[in-house]
């Protein structure tokens, strides 16, 4: 059995002046390693609670979530050094050229062969003529282009993507979207994206639709895979 | 402005006033508005105290003091012009008893005296005070409680003075002319006028001082008979200055010139807080502009919310400047009796004036930001701050004005903004080459500490600023405590290296043969011996003394009185030409003097200009040739005059000598006979001078170390205002390490590493500039090695990096509560 996140009887629920809210009850849901997933909904249903749920960067109300390695249930925490992040907004550190904000995360683990594996991932996603640019001299698709370097360059199990196309054009949404694919599935990285863009969400081989139910969000449904 | 505009600007401040970048803004206003109205009306308290003092301690209307007594002609032409006119004599002595031995100021008076107010005495140190309108008996001696005890003598009993034998009569506890002392702390004793005849002090020792009544015209009167006839005299009377005036105007001058070091630091975390402040008013401008208003308008808001800030704040200033004042006023009585506390409002509203003017010219940099506020900046935010160089030269501006304000010196100027800016340079250098080289070297390497360096680097400018703000405050007190004790102890040891343990300050040609007798008959060895000549400078260049310049300054204070004179054929051993060039060997013109470099810069002298010097009731006229400086080597004795030999052949004057001789432990008693003898021939022993030092260095930390507690507060806001200026940037990496998975530990870790790194480079600098001032200060002051104790900088060094980290990390505290969340909401 391959190795999975499993979120077995998640609920989660917050409190806003003196009303609780739920956003899931009872979620049973696994990801697996080298495989992608979409989660789209409208805006307020938890897209963005479900990943950090997953992620392991909040603990649920109720139930568990853990990761599953050969067989073997582990705490997400254990997972958290394996796991990449790519926002909406890039965020790249400004004062860092291209080259060194993706070597970031090696050189923080004390790689060194930091900056080559860099270099070679720039290479990659096809910015290795902008190697020695700030983020500020990048244009928005190149600086994605850079934000996936740098999740993808730690070789984490699981990405996890924020509306990672929500700032770019049809054109580049879509080279961004091929490169996502195609460079989680050469790393065998599991790929979980946050979307409205439907285009987008269709290339996920599973989508977690989230509905919304007077406010709050009740159903999930799996959707047979797409691409 | 209409009043919907003020209303709005009251909204607005309402709700930024709670800000932590207008928190910090307003606490740095509020300390330096604290600092000098404290410091104006301490000043002014001083000020108002020595002019009662002048007018009740004067003793008398007119006092005219020279060093020879004035003849029949010129005291009949006093009488003719004032009312009464009584003479004292003064004498600096050495009165011995049992073995003992203290120096003192013998005053001799006769009938007449005091001429106003009364004398204090006592029948013994604790007795009842009883007012006297006369002095001692012949063959009576009044001595203050001080000498009772340290001669420990009772009254009653009898003591020896130049072998005359006086009964010690009464406990002298205060003399109405007491002010004519000044700060002189020497103990005092009176005796008759018909005695001091009898002991026979050498004329040019004795010090005359004529007491005179007169009214307003009588007093001008006098005033410009001195001028035309005793022009070497001193002459004080109650319209003029206290003689002290001069001296704290000095002090206040003084400390208000190392308060640029106070501006520097509030101008660094204002440049810092403007940052923020900036962008906060140019992105609400640009709202403002988006809803129809005018620019006028934008500015006007933000004036007025800086008005109100300020004005909201005045009340509390005013409450701790009282406080502080308060506190300034007692510590001052330990120096003024009787000064109090008299809060002067018309003054405090000129200095909150003043201060409200040096704030906007540091605040004009935001309000000219706004000019280029656009509607576009909300679509297209500024990428760059465009102000940071006009919020530099504003504080330029600022802080020459307050150079120009407090200068009265030039050297003095010179060499404190001079090390405040050498010690600007090098943190700047030190900062820039120890991130530089860091990076490099470590840019081969991964791990926590090479990103580290990394990101310091790539953020150097703010990174400069935090590291100058921790490193000058550092200096400072490294400066004070430590460079000042090591001073004192490098200059005992040099002192005694090089001029034996007893320094000889006057001593007339008899006395010097017999010292020079009982050296060589008791084997002390005599390691100088230099002669001099009393001089009073009268005139620079034609232009009397006292017109000649109107700022205080040391020293034309000093050259206000009798100076020492100073022959030489050759260029003495410890001294350098630096200017002109020293007469021929042998020269017959005589009328040339050299000048100590000092007194040159701080008068504004050149190469051939003219000193007239009065010296012995002749006025002679010398040129300026060279201006010399102390160098090392040759011994401690220099003069600040100097003219060649031949000069001694025109000049018809006491000569007097200054030597230093070494004595043994056992060769201590013999001074007693010498001082019998010679009771004055002023003599001072090494360990009272570093006596002396001491307590100098114990008033100094004194002060330096509440300033040092001022210049440690704003060191500490800079620190804040750093941080929270790049709070956000902080936040927003610590998200991101964390979004490559890793936890908050790392994130603390790599905030410890930094603030390791920040604090060992201000350290680093702090010591270099400490240890370069203090070689700077020995070489060109004193020409000695400086060998500073290294456990001392260690143990600073480790205290530095204690406090610094512990301070910034407590102060990063917020920037480390962040999550990945904060990053996905920013979408």
């Amino acid at each position: 059995m391959s190795n999975h996140i499993a979120l077995e009887n998640v609920s989660q629920s917050f409190s806003a002046e003196e009303t609780k809210v739920e956003l899931f009850n009872n979620l049973n849901l696994t990801i697996n390693q080298g495989q992608s997933y979409a989660i789209t909904g409208p805006s307020g249903t938890g897209k963005s609670s479900l990943l950090m749920l997953m992620s392991g960067l909040e603990n649920p109300s109720s139930g568990s979530c853990t990761y599953v390695e050969n067989g073997q249930k582990k705490s997400l925490t254990l997972l958290r050094e394996n796991i990449g992040f790519i926002f909406q907004q890039f965020h790249l550190l400004p004062e860092l050229t291209a080259l060194n904000n993706v070597a970031l995360p090696l050189k923080l683990r004390g790689d060194k062969q930091a900056l080559t594996k860099a270099k070679t991932w720039l290479d990659k996603v096809g910015l290795s003529h902008r190697l020695a640019h700030k983020p500020l001299q990048l244009s928005g698709g190149e600086q994605q282009r850079v934000a996936i370097a740098r999740a993808l360059v730690f070789e984490p199990k699981f990405i996890f993507a924020d509306e990672p196309t929500g700032n770019l054009d049809q054109h580049n949404a879509t080279e961004i979207a091929d490169l996502l694919f195609a460079c989680c599935q050469e790393n065998n990285a599991g790929l979980i994206l946050v979307t409205h863009s439907h285009a987008l969400a269709n290339r996920a081989e599973h989508i977690f639709s989230l509905a919304d139910g007077h406010g709050i969000a009740t159903a999930i449904e799996q959707l047979e895979a797409v691409s | 402005m209409n009043s919907a505009n003020i209303k709005l600007a009251v909204h607005f401040f309402q709700q930024e006033k709670t800000l932590a970048h207008q928190k910090y803004l307003r606490f740095i206003q509020g300390l330096l508005m604290v600092f000098i109205i404290a410091l104006s009306q301490s000043s002014d308290t001083v000020q108002s105290y020595l002019h009662e003092n002048l007018q009740n301690l004067l003793g008398a209307d007119v006092v005219i003091t020279q060093q020879e007594s004035l003849n029949n002609n010129q005291l009949q032409e006093i009488e003719n012009i004032a009312r009464a006119l009584v003479v004292t004599q003064q004498v600096s002595s050495t009165l011995t008893h049992n073995g003992l031995w203290q120096r003192a100021q013998i005053k001799a008076v006769g009938d007449g005296y005091p001429l106003q107010g009364q004398l204090s005495i006592a029948d013994s140190p604790q007795g009842d005070v009883q007012g006297v309108y006369s002095g001692p008996n012949i063959g009576e001696i009044w001595l203050d409680a001080r000498l009772l005890v340290g001669l420990s003598v009772n009254v009653g009993e009898y003591l020896t003075l130049a072998e005359q034998s006086f009964l010690v009569a009464k406990v002298l506890v205060h003399e109405p002319d007491r002010l004519m002392e000044g700060h002189n702390v020497d103990m005092r004793a009176m005796i008759n006028a018909a005695d001091i005849t009898k002991l026979g002090f050498p004329a040019e020792q004795v010090q005359y001082r004529y007491l005179i009544t007169a009214n307003k015209q009588q007093s001008t009167a006098l005033i410009q008979w001195q001028k035309d006839n005793l022009p070497g005299a001193q002459l004080h009377h109650k319209q003029g200055a206290h003689p002290l005036a001069l001296f704290w105007k000095r002090t206040e001058n003084f400390i208000g010139l190392t308060s640029i070091i106070l501006f520097f630091m509030a101008a660094i975390a204002l440049e810092q807080l403007s940052q923020t402040q900036i962008h906060k008013e140019q992105y609400f401008s640009a709202i403002c502009l988006s809803l129809g208003s005018s620019l006028k308008s934008c500015i006007q808001l933000s004036v007025v919310k800086w008005c109100l800030s300020f004005a909201t704040l005045l009340p509390a200033v005013l409450v701790v400047s009282a406080l502080f004042y308060g506190a300034v006023v007692i510590w001052l009585q330990a120096t003024f009796v009787e000064i109090t506390w008299q809060w002067n409002t018309w003054l405090a509203i000129k200095s909150v004036a003043a201060i409200a003017i040096i704030l906007m010219i540091m605040q004009l940099p935001v309000w000219l930001s706004l000019k280029s506020s656009t509607v576009a900046q909300l679509v297209n935010p500024p990428k760059t701050d465009s102000n940071l160089l006009l919020t530099k030269i504003s504080s330029v501006v600022v802080l020459c004005a307050i150079a120009f304000a407090y200068s009265d010196n030039g050297l003095l100027t010179a060499m404190v903004v001079s090390s405040i800016a050498v010690s600007i340079c090098l943190m700047i250098i030190i900062s820039w080459l120890s991130l530089t080289i860091g990076e490099k070297v470590s840019q081969r390497f991964s791990g926590l500490v090479p990103f580290t360096l990394f990101m310091m680097k790539q953020r150097l400018l703010a990174k400069s600023t935090q590291i100058l703000g921790i490193g000058l405050c550092t200096f400072l007190l490294l400066f004070t405590l430590m460079l000042l004790k090591d001073l004192g102890n490098t200059m005992s040891a040099y002192q005694r290296q090089h001029d034996g343990n007893l320094l000889i300050s006057q001593a007339t040609q008899t006395q010097m043969l017999d010292i020079e007798q009982l050296a060589s008959t008791e084997n002390i060895e005599v390691r100088q011996v230099k002669p001099y000549l009393r001089a009073k400078l009268i005139k620079i260049n034609d232009t009397p003394l006292d017109e000649f310049s109107q700022k205080p300054s040391d020293s034309l204070s000093t050259l206000g009185r009798a100076i020492r004179l100073h022959w030489s054929q050759d260029i003495p051993a410890n001294n350098r030409i630096v200017e002109g060039s020293w007469w021929a060997e042998n020269t017959e013109n005589w009328q040339q003097i050299s000048v100590e470099q000092e007194i040159m810069t701080d008068l504004g002298l050149n190469i051939g200009d003219r000193f007239t010097l009065f010296i012995n009731q002749q006025a002679i006229d010398f040129t300026i040739v060279a201006s010399h400086v102390y160098r090392s080597g040759g011994g401690s004795i220099t003069f600040w005059l100097q003219m060649p030999t031949a000069a001694i052949d025109h000049i018809h004057a006491p000569i007097f000598n200054m030597a230093s001789i070494e004595l043994s432990q056992t060769q201590w008693p013999l001074l007693n006979q010498l001082w019998q003898k010679h009771p004055t021939l002023r003599m001072v022993s090494l360990k009272e001078m570093t006596e002396r030092f001491d307590r100098i260095l114990a008033m100094v930390t004194q002060v330096i170390s509440g300033f040092s507690l001022l210049i440690i507060i704003l060191a500490s806001v800079v620190i804040l205002a750093s941080v929270q200026t790049l709070e956000d940037k902080e936040k927003k990496k610590n998200s991101i390490i964390m979004s490559f998975g890793f936890n908050k530990p790392t994130c603390l870790k790599l905030n410890i590493i930094e603030w390791l790194f920040t604090a060992a480079i201000a350290a680093l600098g702090a010591i270099s500039g400490t240890y370069l001032a203090g070689m700077m200060i020995y070489q060109s002051q004193f020409s000695i090695a400086y060998q500073p104790n290294f456990w001392w900088l260690l143990a600073t060094l480790t205290l530095i990096l204690a406090l610094v980290t512990s301070f910034g990390i407590y102060a990063s505290r917020k920037s480390l509560k962040t999550s990945i969340r904060q990053l996905l909401a920013e979408n």
